[in-house]
């Protein structure tokens, strides 16, 4: 076992800082410096609970992807219309 | 050498192998030889029980919790992202004025932050910049260590060690900037351009930056002004510190105190976040060093080594600064400090700002020779492979080890003009 095999391994079993806690403050410099992007959390909906393997599907699924993105131009267009004063 | 100093020396050593092998956390390291040495020293009737309880300075204690909540307010605020990326917006995509700013703000937001934190903070923003412009990660990454590890020395409350000697040798904030300030700059600058043509061909062609505001990272402006206000206050107050009758670490509970009011955070929240590790192997090893005294062993090194230089500050000051250069290498500095203070402290011949001052810049720079030398490497090493990049032993030893020389090198004879030790 070479001594870089041994660095490494004594490295990773002391590098306590947790792994979130880089990802967050990395994702707030990706924010920041590139493009602004969301992370949202979505949950089966009931009555779909026999669709779970196309459910998680959709996660990497490109076509899904585009369709949100077109929800998502389609709101924020929505939302920029001035609203009518009633 | 009697039997009981014997037992205390085992102590002393096995709480060092302890916490540089980190077998176990560090603070239970340290917390085994405290334990160990009450045992001992009750035993033996080298101390009281009441004599005991005064092993732990509390001063060191309050200065710590103290900068450690000012500042993890001032981080809640965005500041010290704001300044990372305005350092990237400065550079305008070159890769020489950004390795530059990357190497400056990485020594500037380790003045204030821990070392693993600023090491996280630079190497999330070093990861996202390299990425997105396609240059190599590892020469910043190395610089930024390197860097991180010498900012921490630039100032009294930049790093631990610095603490815990200007407390035990009774360094003032201006006094310290006094002593070390000029040097510092210079170690900057000097550390700057070696780290720049050791890696200029690695660097990267110009490339054009993506547009952005760094204003638009500050979620909350009151509080990012609020923060700027304290962290000036908390300078500011050491800086005139002797008129105010009271020492630093008032100061800092002050400043804590306000911060936390004024930032409306949950102080729970605060308080979770602040380095607890640090904290409690502090405690510890001051115990074991409070008992090593007691039993009259560090008077007898003292006595020693003074003799040995030949009484001649110039020996001591060298002895000082490249022992614990080195030892810092392998052994936390805090231990190093620690262990010097009493020592230097022991003897009037030795306890001059000369020697202070080489005790304050070898505990610091021996600190990013090597992967193992300290937090901020392991964190570095351990956020590159995250992106993975695998970074070689002797890749960064190779640097560590050039800087390193080349720092304490300049040192010595910044301490040999700065105080006349040649006369």
């Amino acid at each position: 076992m070479g001594v870089n095999t041994l660095v490494k391994r004594w490295i990773d079993a002391r590098d306590k800082q947790p792994e979130s806690e880089y990802e967050e403050v990395k994702r707030k410099f990706e924010m920041a410096l590139g493009t602004p992007f969301i992370t949202i959390c979505l949950e089966i909906p009931v009555g779909f609970e026999n669709f779970k393997i196309e459910f998680l599907k959709l996660e990497k699924d490109q076509q899904f992807h585009e369709e949100v993105k077109d929800l998502i131009k389609k709101r924020l267009l929505l939302d920029s219309r001035p609203k009518k004063s009633s | 050498m009697d039997e009981v100093q014997i037992i205390f020396i085992l102590v002393y050593l096995l709480t060092i192998l302890l916490s540089a092998t980190k077998i176990v956390p560090m603070s239970v390291g340290a917390m085994i030889g405290a334990l160990l040495t009450a045992w001992f020293g009750l035993l033996y009737g080298v101390f009281g029980y009441d004599q005991a309880m005064g092993f732990i300075d509390m001063r060191l204690i309050f200065l710590l919790l103290g900068v450690m909540i000012v500042v993890e307010v001032a981080e809640r605020s965005g500041l010290f992202r704001f300044g990372a990326l305005y350092a990237v917006k400065l550079s305008g995509g070159n890769p020489s004025i950004l390795f530059v700013s990357v190497c400056v703000i990485a020594a500037t937001v380790s003045m204030f932050l821990s070392d693993p934190t600023a090491m996280l903070l630079i190497a999330a923003a070093l990861a996202t910049i390299t990425k997105l412009l396609r240059y190599d990660p590892v020469p910043y990454f190395i610089s930024a260590m390197i860097m991180i590890n010498l900012g921490g020395t630039s100032t009294l409350i930049g790093s631990v060690s610095n603490m815990v000697i200007g407390l035990q040798a009774g360094i003032t904030f201006t006094d310290f900037i006094g002593y070390l300030a000029v040097c510092e700059l210079a170690l900057w600058g000097l550390t700057i351009f070696v780290l720049y043509m050791l890696f200029r061909k690695r660097l990267g062609t110009k490339k054009e930056l993506p547009d952005f505001n760094p204003w638009e990272s500050i979620d909350d402006k009151k509080l990012f002004y609020r923060s700027i206000l304290i962290l000036a206050l908390l300078i500011i107050l050491f800086l005139t510190l002797e008129n105010l009758g009271v020492g630093p670490e008032a100061v800092a509970l002050g400043c804590a105190v306000a911060a936390l009011a004024v930032s409306g955070a949950d102080p729970t929240d605060i308080f979770k976040k602040l380095d607890w590790e640090t904290i409690f192997f502090i405690a510890g090893f001051m115990f074991v060093v409070g008992g090593l005294q007691s039993t009259g062993i560090l008077a007898d090194i003292s006595n020693q080594l003074f003799q040995s230089v030949g009484q001649s500050q110039l020996g001591s000051a060298m002895a000082t600064l490249w022992f614990s250069g080195l030892a810092s290498s392998t052994v936390s500095n805090i231990a190093i400090a620690l262990t010097f203070s009493p020592i230097i402290g022991g003897v009037s011949g030795l306890a001059s700002p000369a020697v202070w001052s080489a005790l304050i810049l070898g505990t610091n720079l021996g600190g990013a020779t090597t992967p193992f030398s300290g937090a901020v490497t392991m964190m570095g090493i351990g956020a590159l492979k995250r992106e993975g990049i695998s970074l070689s032993f002797a890749e960064f030893t190779k640097v560590g080890v050039i800087t390193s020389l080349i720092q304490l090198g300049f040192a010595s004879f910044y301490l040999i003009i700065r105080f006349n030790l040649w006369v």
